[in-house]
């Protein structure tokens, strides 16, 4: 007979998305009052005056066992929006909401950047390590785009966005531009967008083309330069710029336990937690065109820190000193991946 | 209260967790500082807030000795344990995060919500514990976690920090291992060889050095064989309120005149406050709220009419050589309403700055602002208008500009040109209201009255009036009208923008045409330029980018300046979707329509032998 649900043979939870295991606790009684509860509890209250209320706890260790509890979401599922406030609404009541690493929300990226380069190869019939002296990989990028119909859609929909002036005060909407960029990067399938994203550069006019590629005059860039644990926060009051940064520091966070300094050795799921924080307040972007070094950053500066500069700088470091994220974007550019027996 | 002023000089600390590692093996020693010397640290674990990304169970898995801060296992971890779901890399199973509080006397348990905490994060790793052999030197010196330390300034020293791993320690005995600390010579820290524990030994000072850097050293001698690991051994400096506002060079007091800009949010003036402490932009409202400034007035005009205005701004200081942050406040002195060109007045306005948290009564700046509010006179400058119109030019062809003195400097005052009715029948012209009130544009509105031949000069009065004030003002325009009819052209389109070549723009008038043609404006740029060719009723006017008030009464006098329809060809559109900013080639328009920008070098090629062979 077939196990309970979300529980694989050998007895283990496996994650289920969290709008299902939503319904799943909907079915349930005791699951659904528990979940009404813990979900009034955190209704503008902090975790430890939440904490402190009996009823609020029992709440939190009843759904502690129900499938909610590990549940996880899809990047661009149906729904992402629904599922990642059911996420959050188990998960700060968890963690203490201080953390200076969170949790991917995300189901782990289990493909490989070797599945990226056939399917490249396939799409522009080339061999994708092919290069030559004179070749540009951004404008052999962007000709790949132009010949796909759904990415071409998607790219100039976001370019027109991106670009409109609206006044000599507001060069553009960034929100709108920032919505098109999200489902630009989100619909578009990573063979195309990585391409556009990370490809490497020999000469000035290739990385500043790379550089452009998400209209930084717009979706970037601003006025000022706000100090990056403000931005940080802004991010984290908004779930879906919340999970995606959380994905980000999961998949790119350097570490000495791997070669490569990614977890897992895990390319494709570094570059692709990066794809998904454009579009948001945390929006990365290539600081110039140089084609020497790679330094990525969004757009914040750590002046103004006060005593958390420390702090501030730990957080910065994670997008400019990134061995981790730098090797992943030069392995792509270079057309080499991890090998990685399973 | 029983808040204490212990703290912790980290504010995460990380360890790895192996599995079947023996009860009572020691993980890692955490280390308090003191606020005062007579405090006494002890660390506790609060069982209720232990929240893991595993499950609760493991609350009992560790505990911590209360005097020294050494962090243990209380039971031996085995696979039954680790039977958590698997995430990542299949590495590392999972993060528990334990909450260690501090207080300065035995600890109590209701206390656990209150207290000062750090946060220890333990990864459990789906292993037996390696062998010391199979350790590489960097793993058997230091943990993942970087060496960065903060210690509070004006505090007295202690040791904040262990180098050797206690786990690594208890485990691989037979390995000698130590240590040094390097480039600390003259610095306020100490290495202790017998316990490898690093001390700070003076009263730090941030205003005189925020960072020191420096190298942690660690030797691992196997036999005949040594091994050197070196990392970065960094000590922050954390500032308090511990310096009282100054004054940049004395300047206390400026000058702030009301003239020509009245608006509501002018900036009149802003005087700047000094502060050798650092201001966190983050959270802004708390440090505003810190550093007030607050106009001193029991008047309540003047409290209705200014507001305080400050933005704060990280600047550096370099005492004794070395960069530290410091904080440049400025107080701006902004209107809160705008004020009438009626109004006369001068005084001296104080605004005064507090640094609340500073503890002495040098805290209090005061800044003082020469207020004058000057009165803006409504008049024509000494002199009348005459106009000279051509008797061809077409409907909303412009003719001037009607301004009353310094109104282009004028920001608030909002001034309404009206002309009065002359006693004759002709009344070719009328005003349409510039932009921010600032100027009347003079245009013609009645062009069959330039043709008719009584009509000749033409005088009017113009009236300026200040909406708020109500004052006005007047002065005579004279209008000429000159030249001779030109006979009209058979088959010319209402607008110049429609024609796309010189000769029939040129021959043609227009809606806007100033004397009964169309002019041409020829580019000379390449590519996409804002200097595009193209045929438009006055160069003056249009296009220039911008779509102004006479030329938007009628799509037809400029598309080029307010089209918001396609553009074809290639084009950048102007400022809010209106108008073609730049274009390739030359730019035409069907008013109401399309727009089309392009090339018009397309000349008949003759058939040449590679044509004849094609076809």
């Amino acid at each position: 007979p077939p196990g309970p649900v979300g529980q694989d043979p050998r007895g283990w939870r496996v994650p289920v998305d969290c709008v299902r295991a939503n319904e799943l606790c909907a079915g349930e009684p005791s699951c659904s009052s528990r979940y009404r509860t813990l979900r009034q509890c955190l209704a503008g209250r902090d975790r430890n005056t939440m904490l402190a209320n009996k009823e609020c706890q029992a709440a939190l260790e009843v759904l502690q066992e129900s499938p909610l509890y590990d549940c996880r979401c899809k990047r661009g599922m149906k729904k992402e929006l629904q599922c990642l406030q059911i996420y959050w609404s188990i998960h700060l009541g968890l963690t203490e909401g201080e953390e200076f690493y969170e949790a991917s929300p995300y189901e782990p990226v289990t493909s490989r950047l070797s599945d990226i380069f056939r399917l490249a190869s396939i799409f522009s019939g080339m061999e994708p390590a092919a290069t030559t002296s004179k070749s540009n990989h951004c404008l052999d990028a962007a000709k790949a785009c132009n010949l796909n119909d759904n990415c071409k859609r998607l790219r100039s929909g976001y370019i027109s966005t991106c670009s409109r002036e609206l006044s000599a005060a507001e060069p553009c909407s960034r929100r709108k531009c920032h919505k098109a960029l999200r489902q630009f990067f989100d619909r578009v399938p990573g063979e195309f967008t990585f391409r556009l994203l990370f490809c490497s550069c020999k000469d000035q006019a290739c990385a500043e083309r790379r550089r452009q590629t998400i209209v930084p005059s717009c979706s970037y860039e601003d006025k000022e330069k706000p100090n990056c644990l403000d931005l940080r926060s802004a991010c984290r009051m908004d779930h879906l710029c919340r999970s995606r940064l959380a994905d980000f520091h999961t998949n790119c966070q350097a570490t000495f336990q791997s070669l490569t300094s990614c977890p897992g050795d895990n390319y494709q799921a570094c570059l692709g937690s990066y794809a998904g924080l454009i579009g948001f307040d945390m929006t990365p972007n290539y600081v110039d065109a140089s084609t020497t070094s790679i330094t990525i950053s969004p757009w914040c500066s750590c002046k103004g820190s006060g005593n958390m500069e420390e702090e501030c700088e730990k957080f910065l470091r994670d997008f400019t000193e990134n061995p981790c994220l730098r090797n992943a974007i030069q392995a792509f550019g270079n057309g080499t991946d991890v090998n990685v027996a399973p | 209260g029983v808040a204490s002023a212990l703290y912790f000089p980290r504010k995460e600390y990380l360890e790895n967790v192996y599995i079947d590692e023996p009860a009572g093996m020691p993980l890692l020693r955490i280390h308090a500082l003191k606020d005062s010397e007579e405090e006494v640290a002890h660390f506790h674990l609060c069982q209720n807030l232990i929240i893991s990304r595993t499950r609760s169970h493991e609350k009992s898995w560790f505990q911590i000795k209360e005097k020294t801060g050494l962090l243990y296992l209380s039971k031996s971890l085995d696979r039954e344990d680790f039977n958590v779901p698997s995430v990542g890399n299949g590495m590392t199973l999972s993060k528990v995060i334990l909450y260690v509080f501090l207080s300065s006397h035995p600890f109590q348990e209701k206390e656990c919500d209150s207290a000062t905490h750090t946060t220890v994060s333990l990864s459990l790793i789906n292993a037996t514990t390696p062998a010391c052999s199979s350790l590489t030197a960097r793993q058997l010196c230091f943990t993942e976690m970087d060496l960065s330390f903060h210690i509070k300034e004006n505090k007295p020293p202690g040791t904040f920090h262990q180098l050797q791993l206690p786990s690594v320690h208890h485990l691989c005995q037979n390995l000698s291992i130590s240590y040094k600390l390097l480039a600390a010579e003259g610095l306020p820290f100490r290495y202790n060889e017998n316990t490898t524990s690093v001390r700070v030994t003076q009263r730090l000072d941030r205003e005189e050095r925020e960072r020191y850097e420096l190298i942690a050293k660690c030797t691992v001698r196997e036999g005949f064989r040594e091994m050197h690991v070196e990392v970065p051994f960094l000590v922050n400096v954390l500032d308090e309120d511990d310096s009282p506002p100054f004054l940049p060079n004395g300047i206390d007091t400026v000058d702030a005149v009301v003239e020509f800009s009245r608006k509501e949010g002018t900036v009149l003036a802003a005087l700047a406050v000094y502060d050798a402490d650092t201001t966190p932009i983050y959270p802004l409202e708390s440090s505003r709220k810190k550093y007030t400034g607050t106009i001193v007035t029991d008047d309540p005009w003047i409290s209705e009419t200014f507001r305080v205005e400050h933005v704060f701004d990280e600047i550096h200081f370099s005492p004794n050589g070395s960069r530290v942050r410091g904080t440049r406040h400025e107080y701006k002195l902004v209107l809160n309403k705008t004020i009438s060109v009626t109004e006369h007045r001068s005084f001296q306005l104080d605004i005064l700055v507090n640094d609340t948290e500073y503890p002495g009564p040098e805290r209090l700046v005061m800044l003082h602002f020469n207020v004058s509010i000057l009165p803006v006179n409504i008049q024509f400058s000494n002199m009348t208008y005459q106009f000279t119109v051509n008797r061809n030019a077409e409907r909303f062809a412009q003719i001037g500009k009607i301004c009353i003195e310094n109104c282009m400097k004028f920001r608030g005052v909002n001034i309404t040109y009206k002309l009065l009715s002359p006693n004759v029948s002709c009344y070719p012209v009328a005003i349409l209201q510039g932009r921010e009130g600032k100027y009347g544009s003079l245009y013609v509105n009645d062009s069959s009255v330039l043709r008719r031949p009584e009509c000749k000069e033409i005088q009017y009065t113009v009236q300026a009036t200040d909406k708020q004030s109500r004052k006005h003002t007047k002065t005579l325009l004279t209008v000429v009208l000159d030249g001779t009819l030109l006979k009209n052209e058979e088959g010319c389109p209402d607008s110049c923008a429609r024609s796309k070549h010189r000769a029939e723009c040129e021959e043609c008038g227009g809606l806007g045409v100033l004397t009964g043609r169309c002019q041409w404006r020829q580019g000379s740029g390449k590519g996409i330029t804002t200097n595009y060719s193209t045929c438009t009723p006055s160069i003056k006017t249009c296009p220039d980018g911008i779509c102004d008030v006479v030329e938007s009464r009628d799509p037809a006098v400029c598309p080029q300046d307010c089209t918001s329809g396609n553009v074809i060809g290639g084009h950048g559109k102007g400022i809010g979707n209106l108008g073609i900013k730049s274009g390739h080639g030359i730019c035409y328009c069907f008013p109401r329509q399309n727009c089309y920008c392009e090339k018009d070098d397309i000349k008949e090629q003759l058939c040449d032998d590679m044509c004849k062979t094609v076809i």
